[in-house]
């Protein structure tokens, strides 16, 4: 089983794809997960408090805005973990923790920056064409990645 | 201000939203089905599917005998918030939790990827056109092809 | 509190990923107000964006513009408008000010936009969130044109503690003195006053504080209004202007962080506080007055004699500001061309930090005691190209605004 991350962090379809055949999928569910159910200072909705933007500080400058820095804070560790990534490449209705484009552009270029991360490109399919090449082009990735396949 | 702590609640359980997108399968039906194998585990109906939170063993052996159902048409994902919880619910909040939008996008979609998982359960592997990382360029004439129509127009 | 909350729409970006959602939310619930999140739905983003026009490429900030669409639309409801995005983000800066301009144009939303921190706390949001929650639940109130009865005004600011007496729309007595511990300046302040007004304190029928120390002197001594100074001096300002009718721009430099009002017959509808540092402040001017050797009432009079220009000086710091006035006072400028461009560097930080946040409407009104600083005001003229007005008794605004409002209670009495 390879921890994929996945791009939109928190797309619907990713997620079901990876676990689908049998990975899985890190996205923005993960570390927010790992947040509400650790105890912390109260800091709703999402329990992610002014260290996070802090920690951030890992990927980005001081001088980067504190929301990219404490959504860095959510990503950075899941791209360091993943053994491999997919990147939908035209997501742009994406919001919440995925909502800020400077964000997703240093999250994309982490991803490309890491050493010998097998990474699948792909875009939403927007036909029935479509769909079969997205559907078959994510499966074949995946399968490559060997380990367990629920299938 | 200074801040109260904040004790968890649902730890170590994970959730997951089932979405059901069938012509053959309700969301009722699919929620029976749920009940039928839940095994303790704590089932919630929505107007998309379900949202399934436990154990985590307990919550993919569910999920596994629920996407038989319906391989092609259920779709399940990860969620970092146990069901109901009032920091996300639109009751609370006036309007959609921004992961909403992402949902209703991509729910919009099923149908063609439902349609390629058909397509892989027949084996029949078309040729498709693959799509690679977003060039700058793409989609724009090449200069060439500019040049050659101007002369054609000049011609 | 009974009263009903004041529901405030926030349209923002990034405060739930920095820890700040929270602090936003306890600075809307120490008002009695609560934060909400207009309701659209995708289609209702894809038209919105398209409609607005404004290339964002940050979902969230796609999401705001649909959310303000919806709320001057009217398709849903909302008693005031909170903007928010990350400090230093550009895209963010924009679309924050296209809103909050979109908005107070097309609708009688109160708004406020704000750029925070991680370190942004709800003590920082309360005075702006109270002033959002005042203008929307007490239109009435601040809708009061005449002072009526006697009453008295008490503005405990940063710097300095001021009392006004007024009776039947008249100022009788006033009373002026630095900041030292806060009820004994304001006790300082209010014997003053009586004294010149000649009454004493059985014959005050209302009274109303402002500024920094304003719930603590309330409280004491049983205020009838404790208000923010936002509202209080844009309405102390367009009242002794006499200009309580159509557009106006209220400017306040304060002695810790200024303040810039755009108000509707008499009503503020955007506004900006604060200031990147006090070098922005009066508290500059009262450090170039103390290092060329005059008191701050001279610093105006000598500045007007200066021309600003021939020294460069930068107060976007204060420590920097010091170091640019001690580096051209070693130079041998004259105190007069040192004073001027103290003056233009104050206005200058005001005028790039946070008029740019409000629309500049004329008549542009000056108040505050750096009002007085007629270098200052000279400046700032200068920049926006118009000539300011400067009201009798500016430096008492929010004593006069105070007092003004308080007398709307006495009926109540």
């Amino acid at each position: 089983m390879a921890k994929v991350f996945i791009y939109p962090a928190t797309s619907l379809v990713l997620s079901d794809m990876v676990e689908r055949w049998g990975h899985e999928a890190l996205g923005a569910a993960t570390s927010i997960r790992e947040r509400i159910q650790t105890p912390s200072l109260d800091s709703p909705p999402l329990q992610m408090t002014p260290e996070d933007p802090k920690k951030g500080l890992k990927y980005a400058a001081v001088e980067v805005p504190c929301g990219v820095r404490g959504r860095m804070s959510i990503y950075g560790p899941l791209i360091e973990e993943a053994d491999a990534a997919i990147i939908i490449n035209d997501a742009d209705l994406s919001f919440g923790c995925m909502g800020c484009a400077r964000t997703n552009e240093l999250v994309m270029y982490m991803v490309r920056q890491q050493e010998g991360l097998p990474v699948l490109d792909i875009k939403y399919p927007y036909s029935e064409e479509e769909g079969t090449a997205f559907v078959t082009q994510i499966k074949e990735f995946l399968t490559g990645l060997g380990g367990e396949n629920n299938e | 201000m200074s801040r109260d702590q904040y004790v968890p609640t649902y730890v170590g359980t994970v959730t997951k939203y089932v979405f059901i997108d069938s012509p053959d399968v309700t969301p009722q039906t699919l929620a029976i089905r749920a009940y039928e194998i839940s095994d303790g585990l704590m089932i919630k109906e929505t107007c998309f599917g379900l949202q399934v939170t436990g154990a985590p063993e307990n919550v993919k052996k569910l999920i596994t005998e629920l996407r038989k159902v319906d391989p092609a048409h259920i779709f399940v994902k990860d969620r970092g918030f146990p069901p109901g919880d009032t920091r996300r619910c639109r009751a609370n909040l006036g309007g959609a939790r921004p992961g909403y939008y992402g949902h209703e996008f991509e729910s919009g979609l099923f149908r063609y990827v439902s349609h390629g998982l058909e397509e892989l359960e027949k084996n029949t592997t078309p040729e498709f056109p693959r799509f690679g990382k977003k060039k700058l360029d793409e989609g724009k004439l090449p200069l060439e092809k500019l040049v050659e129509i101007i002369r054609n127009e000049e011609a | 509190m009974s009263e009903q909350p004041v529901r405030v729409a926030q349209l923002s970006c990034g405060p739930e990923h920095s820890g700040v959602q929270k602090e936003i939310y306890d600075a809307a619930e120490a008002v009695n107000a609560e934060m909400f999140f207009p309701d659209v739905t995708l289609a209702d983003i894809r038209r919105s964006y398209d409609a607005f026009g404004l290339e964002a490429r940050s979902g969230d900030l796609k999401l705001a513009i649909a959310r303000a669409m919806a709320l001057v639309e009217g398709n849903v409801e909302a008693d005031a408008v909170f903007i928010a995005t990350c400090f230093r983000c550009a895209e963010a800066a924009i679309v924050r000010n296209e809103l909050r301009r979109y908005i107070h144009e097309h609708s009688d939303l109160p708004v406020v936009s704000y750029s925070f921190t991680e370190r942004t706390t709800s003590g920082t949001l309360l005075t702006r969130m109270e002033a959002l929650t005042t203008i929307a639940r007490r239109r009435a109130l601040l809708a009061r044109e005449k002072q009526k009865g006697t009453t008295m005004g008490i503005d405990s600011g940063s710097a300095t503690t001021k009392a006004v007496i007024m009776r039947n729309n008249e100022i009788i007595g006033t009373g002026w003195m630095p900041t030292t511990e806060v009820i004994n300046s304001a006790n300082g302040v209010i014997e003053a006053a009586l004294k010149e007004a000649g009454l004493e304190m059985g014959d005050i029928e209302a009274i109303g504080t402002t500024g920094y120390g304003r719930h603590l002197i309330g409280d004491k001594i049983g205020a009838d209004l404790i208000q923010e100074e936002l509202t209080v001096n844009s309405k102390g300002a367009v009242y002794l202007a006499d200009r309580q009718h159509g557009e106006a721009t209220v400017i306040d430099i304060g002695g810790m962080d200024n303040k810039a009002i755009s108000v509707q017959d008499g009503i503020p509808g955007t506004f900006t506080m604060g200031g990147i540092c006090a070098g922005a402040s009066g508290r500059f001017l009262e450090m170039t007055a103390k290092r060329i050797g005059v008191d701050i009432t001279e610093l105006g009079p000598i500045a007007m004699k200066g021309i600003s220009k021939t020294v460069p000086m930068n107060s976007y710091c204060i420590v920097f500001g010091t170091q640019s006035l001690v580096n051209a006072l070693a130079e041998g400028n004259s105190k007069e061309d040192v004073a001027a461009a103290a003056c233009r560097s104050v206005a200058e930080q005001v005028f790039e930090q946070q008029l740019q946040e409000v629309d500049i409407k004329e008549p542009v009104i000056m108040v505050g005691g750096t009002s007085l600083i007629e270098g200052l005001v000279h400046e700032m003229g200068d920049l926006l190209q118009t000539d300011i007005l400067v009201p009798h008794h500016s430096q008492y605004i929010g004593s006069v605004g105070s007092a003004l409002l308080a007398s709307g209670f006495i009926e109540e009495k």
